[in-house]
């Protein structure tokens, strides 16, 4: 077999358009991948410096309100990964900023589509995009009259009586033009780690892996099923035109109609009528029968009873700060409930998403590769989860020292001194490591494999069925 | 050796070779002749094991050909147009057919192969495509001597060429035969069946209706009796 594949790669070499073609297309990758990994650094940078003019200014605060400071806010920034610039998944349309303040859980600002109408309307290069796309469609064209140009010619008569069996034949040649694919594909990963060698972590170099070999199922799926059309019908344009079609099918128009109609069969609220309902929630209460007035009331009762006082004015701390933090917590209690609602949809969204992989490995190719490059919709939503924890414990800091800093109630002039803005912890944001959400991603690499093995079998079979005259 | 045992094959109810017996021994050349569609063609497939017979036996060497035997590797197979890699030159291809069938030859013999089958060695490197179809049929010829074929089996290897390579192509059979292999050739060309062959067949809708030796036969009588049969 490998006799076979040396011989069909000197062959592949010596077709001067093949060669121009795949310098062309090199040429492109290494542009996309600098140019991403260029605009990822920049980025990063502009990210970073920003965050860390917010926190010069936040603890340049010399003397403030607590509260006032809640209103104040700070600002946090989704970091780009690596690997975003490999497939920058939802990224460019999720944004990567976020107002952290009192009271209200903000919506993440500053997408990339937002500001740019050609990203919106044509999206970015992106060596993902090639990767889908494009090397998919190469190998159809190298590989669609692998097997009947042989028949054609006579050739495979020679093949087989030099003692070649057609099932050698076929998988060396499926080989061969699967190689080429996963050539381009790990010069586009080992382009991304030389470029970013310094930040790379196991957990990045296990993602890259898990990139990787997914791409490589995928594009075995793809040489495969040509080859296997090309050895199974004698005329090559069929091989070409039944997968091109299926090229179509798998990678435009499934999953269009997909998402679509997931998303018709689990609808998400509209944004007006989230907000309503956390609106609804928060004033009238969870159930709708304990409305914020009358918990305000049973507050000032329990806290009064508690220090032994019959007035507000009589507390030795100041009940603004424990009002506040408990009408926090009473709408972080609705934003949990809202928003786990809307992580439940997105989760069954999700899944049947990766179900629709059994019909389309394209599907499960996409789900893995956003997943793996961490810029898919999950990883987004474990980003707004940490961002949502700190806000709580910034804000808590913050109504804790208005309650139990000093002043009292309705001192609503005390200052904190700049001491305690700068002990204020900065938000960190923490990836989320592979290893941890690996599971979500088992159906997408076992769908891949399925496939695999289902291309495999039909590579055997096809071979048996094949006519050598 | 070769060996057809009541051989027959028929396709979707029309029969393409009714009962064929016959053996080409070591050192002979049979030569079978026949118009398109006699069942030559038919014969060499079932040889080969391309394809398998309604009935009887194709035996190489005292061997059945069918699924799992391992008489190709006796088998040597030179057709009409003998299509190789064009991009890849003539060493190259035989490089490449060899090690297919498990021989590893230098560049040097290569080379002496390429000569013993009549092959210029300024032609040695040179692209395939660029080759004549005489050139080709060399390049088949050092293929079958690189894996020391004892068996060759021909599909009219003279179809299309000139005079001059039909000659030498002869020649080339002629020493093979010399050096033990048992070749057959299926052919149009009653003249050359005559000259390079030393039995000759007539097959005519599957049957093979005539089998003589050549040395009582001249072009002429043959071209005569061909005619007749036909």
């Amino acid at each position: 077999m490998w006799q076979i594949i040396k011989n069909e790669w000197l062959y592949l070499r010596r077709t001067r358009m093949l060669v121009g073609l795949s310098i062309g297309f090199v040429m492109v990758f290494l542009f996309s991948i600098i140019l991403g990994n260029y605009q990822n650094q920049k980025e990063l940078k502009a990210s970073e410096t920003a965050k860390k003019h917010l926190r010069e200014q936040w603890e340049s605060i010399e003397a403030m309100n607590p509260h006032s400071a809640a209103h104040y806010g700070t600002y946090v920034f989704k970091p780009s990964n690596l690997l975003s610039s490999l497939d920058e998944g939802v990224s460019s349309v999720t944004g990567n900023m976020l107002r952290v303040e009192g009271h209200v859980q903000n919506e993440m600002v500053h997408s990339e589509a937002s500001q740019m109408q050609a990203i919106s309307r044509f999206g970015k290069l992106k060596s993902s995009l090639l990767l889908k796309f494009i090397v998919p469609l190469l190998l159809i064209f190298l590989a669609f009259n692998a097997v009947s140009s042989e028949k054609q010619s006579g050739r495979l008569k020679l093949l087989v009586l030099q003692g070649a069996s057609p099932i050698r034949i076929v998988l060396a040649k499926t080989v061969a033009v699967w190689l080429y694919g996963v050539l381009l594909l790990a010069l586009v990963v080992a382009t991304y780690s030389l470029l970013n060698i310094q930040n790379l972590s196991g957990d990045t170099l296990f993602r890259s892996l898990m990139v990787f070999v997914s791409y490589a199922l995928y594009y075995f799926i793809i040489t495969g099923l040509t080859v296997f059309f090309s050895a199974r019908w004698q005329n090559s344009t069929v091989a070409l035109t039944s997968m091109l079609g299926i090229w179509m099918f798998w990678s435009v128009f499934l999953p269009s109609v997909l998402l679509s109609s997931v998303e018709k069969w689990h609808p998400l609220p509209s944004r007006n009528e989230f907000k309503a309902a956390m609106r609804e929630d928060r004033s009238k209460g969870i159930d709708g029968h304990n409305p914020a007035d009358e918990r305000g009331k049973e507050l000032e009762k329990e806290v009064m009873a508690e220090y032994g006082v019959d007035s507000l004015y009589k507390l030795p701390i100041n009940y603004d700060g424990i009002r506040m933090q408990a009408d926090e917590e009473y709408g972080n209690q609705v934003w949990d409930k809202h928003f786990g609602n809307m992580r439940t949809v997105f989760t069954q969204q999700k899944q049947s998403m990766q179900i629709a992989g059994l019909f389309n490995p394209f599907i499960s190719l996409q789900n893995a590769s956003m997943g793996f490059a961490a810029t898919d919709n999950m990883h987004h939503q474990e980003f707004l989860l940490q961002v949502e924890t700190y806000r709580r414990e910034f804000i808590k800091i913050l109504n804790d020292k208005h309650a139990y800093g000093g002043s009292k109630t309705g001192d609503w002039g005390w200052k904190a001194n700049n001491e305690f803005y700068k002990s204020v912890p900065d938000f960190d944001y923490q990836p989320t490591a592979l290893g941890a959400i690996f599971h979500h991603y088992l159906l997408d690499v076992g769908l891949l494999l399925l496939w695999f093995i289902l291309t495999l079998s039909l590579l055997f079979y096809g071979t048996r069925k094949m006519q050598l005259v | 050796m070769l060996e057809a045992k009541n051989l027959s094959k028929t396709f979707e109810g029309t029969n393409a070779l009714v009962n064929l017996n016959l053996s080409v021994a070591s050192g002979e050349i049979f030569c079978l002749l026949g118009q398109n569609g006699a069942g030559k063609t038919t014969t060499i497939n079932l040889f080969l094991g391309l394809i398998k017979p309604t009935s009887g036996a194709a035996l190489i060497n005292g061997e059945e050909v069918k699924p799992g035997s391992n008489t190709n590797q006796w088998i040597a197979y030179i057709p009409e147009v003998v299509q190789l890699y064009g991009n890849l030159n003539g060493l190259e291809n035989l490089d490449f057919f060899s090690r297919l069938a498990g021989y590893k030859h230098s560049k040097a013999e290569l080379s002496e192969l390429l000569i013993k089958a009549g092959l210029q060695e300024a032609d040695h490197t040179k692209k395939l495509s660029s080759y004549s179809k005489g050139m080709r049929q060399k390049v088949g010829i050092a293929i079958a001597l690189s894996k020391k074929a004892e068996v060759i089996l021909m599909d009219e290897p003279t179809s299309g060429l000139d005079p001059m390579s039909t000659d030498e192509f002869t020649s080339i059979c002629k020493e093979l035969a010399a050096a033990g292999k048992s070749i057959f050739m299926a052919t149009h060309d009653i003249f050359n069946a005559v000259n390079v062959g030393t039995r000759i067949g007539i097959m005519k809708e599957g049957k093979l209706v005539h089998s003589s030796d050549t040395d009582n036969i001249s072009a002429n009588e043959l071209q005569q009796l061909y005619l007749k049969t036909i």
